[in-house]
């Protein structure tokens, strides 16, 4: 922060002026950042406002609009950055996955980078004697205990973390040595994220060993505890933009709170205009067919639900409720569709739909289906659609049965139900027969949705439906969905960590921090800020 | 906006490359003949070898000569296709089904007397006890197919060298051999429509029902089918027992063809039926394992032997005949749709 420390020694990496648009999206709007050598400098900021796409500018990933300037010890470094450069330039990255393979060893993870090498060094042999020897000495240097012949995946969470630090602080340890230039930074994104709260000290032991060697840390984070601990300096991020560069001893964190969330509650004066439209519109899409009667529509309440995070929750869902879930990665919320669905099995709870108690620990997919339950899962290309089908099999692949009568199979009649549904859904282009792959993220996650809305169901349990969708199939997106569980009764679970969207579709979001639900929010109390200030303040609460 | 993690890369990539292509494509790829292209061969192969020696490639005893003698291999191709189908790519033991299920028939029959139709229950049954260990092995404890198969294979063997001493078993009871190999109907043995009739209930179980419908999604992606209510591992269950119990019925189709029965009876079948399966995939419905592919593929290979066995060349040509044809099967789809096996592969 003062200029004295400036003039003395450059700092390790300055980015001055970053913006970076997608679409009509400006994700970045002129960000300067500084992290100084042997300096840690936090970076918060709400779902959406910046973190995760400045981190990417950095690691070469995104190429930000021209203008923007990097400069490494003072020295400019031309940007974009080509992928893999960043390693040449003195950064180091440890994401929330670690990226460690967790069947190899502890030893095979902590060298693996240094076997990317092509050429004759590729054949030349490996002394695992040797690097038996220089990974224990590593590790002491971090004063962090590991077995070396240990499995990796076997470690706890809490261990692995470090390790996946280590091993980065190492990388950088190597280029200075291999350089002789001074600086170096160490990027952590989310690192405690699943981390139990008394293990969250160990890591940042490794931190400050790291730190001790001289490198900078820029540290991406919720968890305003943590931050503050750990941290110099933070950044916060509101919509792209750098609002505050403050001294983390400062500010407590509530005011960090108010300054991530900003005082100024965004206008949402355009919002009922566009409701009423999209309400018009969406009266036709999906009316009742002829011999589909609309149903009487039935709450669902879930009851005492435990499973990892998630210590007896229980909520109920009205008839035609669209319920927002929100919580941050690790709140327990990401979970809830897949439990609910019996993708993957709960410890125990009740699932009450329409006057039947379902034993949630007893469900399975096969089960839900038949009860019309349907998820919609976050990751449509692995869990959501058989990308080499043709669009009018995904889209039927749920009411198939009910076309096959007297050994025919009425391939006509599903193939016409498909094209009904891909007007309804404005699915384009309007081709059944072309190849899911084929198809935009938009009009994949409309063809999902169709697939599911066919089978009538009674809960929907939608995870991330708009990921990867772009804004204009968003608002179908929400607008197919709010006619369905208008029209329908069905009662809808939203989980996203996306917080602008469930303040915009929900009737009701409770956050959930830790498991538990700590705040509900209706009506006018509902906004993305107030989802935002809830999840975090209630994150430093809970520790 | 970009998703991180591998999976959802080749999708991407495919469809970034997916325009430019469109917009220059051949005249074989605008009217769809790509689909065909065996058909076509196989109908200018005809015509050549036809043109070349007419007098016994154009016979009814060559073509009787054709259907007949790939109705083995043509059952253990339906069997090989019912596991293939669901994505478990390799089921390397149904060869051996195939030849324990003769041998078993052989030696139940001829060493113990056994009535012909009790001999042939046996026979089934034994392959059936292997689709039952596959199964227990492959679904219930989740093991890769290529390695437990690769096992059952071996096993099987051995356990076919023990129950025939090593030995070549016969004669199998010659009404056996009339009802399959020695009567026709229409000139055509009557064990090519046997096959035919496999052939059918395969194929419309396959096409034509929701049975087979979800097997083909379950082939794709076995998540999308789980997350779908399907029931994956039952299904998949039933590929095994079934296509174990269908090469035992071509187990007794090959011993009633040959009479006496081998040790490696089952074991020099199962490459070319492989073959048959993937070479069939890029035909009719290109990248999906069909049951009508199949079909042309046996015959495609069949006749393209028998031809260049006319024309007198060695019979290690055939062998190159058969090799050329499975690269190209792996290769064509590549250059058509890039489908399944690229998807196969990067699994």
């Amino acid at each position: 922060m003062s200029v004295g420390e400036q003039a003395s020694a450059p700092p390790a990496v300055e980015l001055r002026n970053i913006s970076k648009d997608f679409g009509s999206n400006q994700a970045l709007d002129g960000v300067d950042l500084r992290i100084g050598q042997g300096e840690v400098v936090g970076l918060v900021g709400q779902n959406g406002s910046g973190k995760s796409t400045l981190v990417k500018v950095l690691s070469g990933v995104h190429d930000p609009e021209p203008g923007g300037r990097l400069f490494v010890s003072g020295e400019e470094v031309p940007l974009p950055l080509a992928p893999g450069q960043a390693s040449e330039i003195g950064l180091s990255f440890v994401y929330q996955n670690l990226a460690l393979a967790g069947g190899l060893t502890v030893l095979e993870n902590l060298t693996l980078g240094q076997r990317i090498t092509g050429g004759a060094r590729a054949w030349s042999p490996i002394n695992w004697l040797r690097e038996h020897k220089r990974a224990a000495a590593v590790l002491d240097r971090y004063d962090v205990r590991l077995d070396l012949d240990q499995h990796t995946g076997q470690l706890a969470p809490v261990d692995q973390a470090r390790l996946a630090i280590v091993r980065a602080a190492e990388d950088l340890r190597r280029y200075r040595t291999r350089s002789g230039h001074k600086h170096s930074v160490l990027v952590l994104d989310e690192p405690t994220v699943f981390l139990p709260e008394e293990d969250v000290e160990h890591l940042f032991d490794v931190i400050r060993a790291v730190v001790a060697e001289g490198a900078g840390v820029l540290f991406i984070s919720h968890d305003l505890v943590a931050v503050r601990s750990i941290t110099d300096r933070v950044v916060v991020l509101r919509d792209g933009r750098v609002v505050a560069d403050v001294a983390a001893g400062g500010y407590d964190e509530a005011a960090l709170v108010d300054l991530i969330v900003g005082t100024s509650a965004r206008s949402a004066a355009s919002a009922p205009a566009e409701e009423a439209r999209a309400a018009a519109k969406l009266a036709p899409v999906i009316s009742p067919g002829p011999g589909d009667a609309p149903l009487g529509g039935e709450s669902v309440a879930i009851e005492q639900l435990v499973d990892g995070r998630l210590t007896g929750l229980s909520f109920e869902i009205g008839a035609g409720e669209i319920l927002g879930m929100a919580g941050l990665i690790g709140s327990g919320a990401e979970d809830l569709p897949y439990l609910l669905f019996g993708a993957r099995q709960a410890d125990r709870g009740t699932l009450r739909l329409g006057g039947k108690a379902l034993s949630i620990g007893g469900l399975s997919p096969q089960r839900s289906v038949r009860e019309r339950i349907a998820l919609v899962p976050a990751d449509r290309h692995v869990l959501g659609l058989g990308e080499q089908l043709e669009l009018w099999e995904n889209i039927v692949m749920l009411v198939e049965d009910e076309h096959y009568r007297g050994g025919v199979f009425h391939r006509g009649e599903l193939v016409s139900l498909a094209r009904e549904a891909i007007a309804r859904f404005e699915i384009r282009p309007p081709q059944a027969h072309a190849v899911t792959a084929t198809f935009s993220g938009g009009n994949q996650q409309k063809a999902l949705l169709a697939k599911w809305l066919i089978a009538r169901p009674r809960l929907l349990l939608l995870h991330e439906p708009t990921q990867g969708v772009d804004v204009g199939a968003r608002k179908d997106i929400y607008r197919f969905v709010k006619s369905a569980a208008a029209l329908s009764q069905m009662a809808v679970l939203w989980v996203t960590t996306d917080f602008g969207e469930l303040a915009e579709v929900c009737d009701r979001v409770i956050v959930l921090s830790e498991g538990r639900p700590v705040a509900t929010l209706t009506g006018e109390g509902l906004s993305d800020d107030a989802i935002t200030t809830a999840a975090l303040r209630q994150i430093r609460e809970a520790r | 906006m970009s998703a991180p993690h591998g999976a959802a890369a080749p999708p991407e990539a495919g469809r970034q490359k997916e325009p430019p292509q469109r917009a220059r494509r051949s005249a074989v790829r605008r009217l769809g003949l790509s689909r065909y292209t065996i058909v076509i061969v196989f109908a200018a192969m005809v015509i050549a070898f036809g043109i070349d020696i007419p007098s016994t490639f154009l016979s009814i005893g060559n073509l009787s000569n054709i259907l007949g003698s790939q109705a083995v291999l043509f059952i253990l191709v339906m069997a090989v296709l019912l596991p293939t189908i669901m994505g478990d790519f390799v089921d390397l033991s149904l060869g051996s089904s195939l030849g324990l299920s003769a041998m078993t028939l052989a030696v139940v029959n001829v060493q113990h007397g056994t009535n012909v139709v009790l001999a042939c229950l046996a026979g089934i049954g034994a392959a059936l006890v292997v689709g039952l260990v596959n199964v227990f092995f492959v679904v219930y404890f989740d093991n890769d197919p290529f390695i437990v198969t690769l096992g059952t294979m071996t096993i099987v063997q051995g356990v076919i060298y023990i129950i025939s001493g090593n030995n070549s078993v016969g004669i199998v009871s010659t009404s056996l051999s009339d009802w399959v190999f020695n009567n026709d109907f229409l000139s055509i043995p009557l064990e090519f429509y046997y096959g035919l009739a496999i052939f059918l209930v395969v194929w419309y179980v396959l096409s034509f029902t929701p049975v087979g419908q979800k097997a083909l999604v379950i082939g794709q992606s076995r998540e999308v089918a789980r997350l779908t209510g399907v029931r994956v591992n039952r299904q998949r269950a039933w590929a095994f027992i079934l296509g174990a119990g269908i090469a035992g019925i071509a187990g007794i189709a090959y011993a009633a063809t040959n009479g006496t029965v081998d040790p490696p009876a089952g074991s020099t079948l199962i490459l070319p039926a492989f073959a048959a399966v993937f070479l069939g995939a890029t035909q009719i419905k290109p990248g999906r394992i069909n049951a009508l592919g199949a079909l042309i593929a046996v015959y495609f290979l069949a006749t393209g032997t028998a031809g260049l066995q006319l024309l007198g060349t060695q019979s290690y040509y055939q062998q190159i005949f058969y090799g050329v044809a499975l690269v190209a099967a792996v290769t064509i789809p590549k250059a058509n749709r890039d489908r399944i096996f690229k998807k196969k592969r990067s699994a």
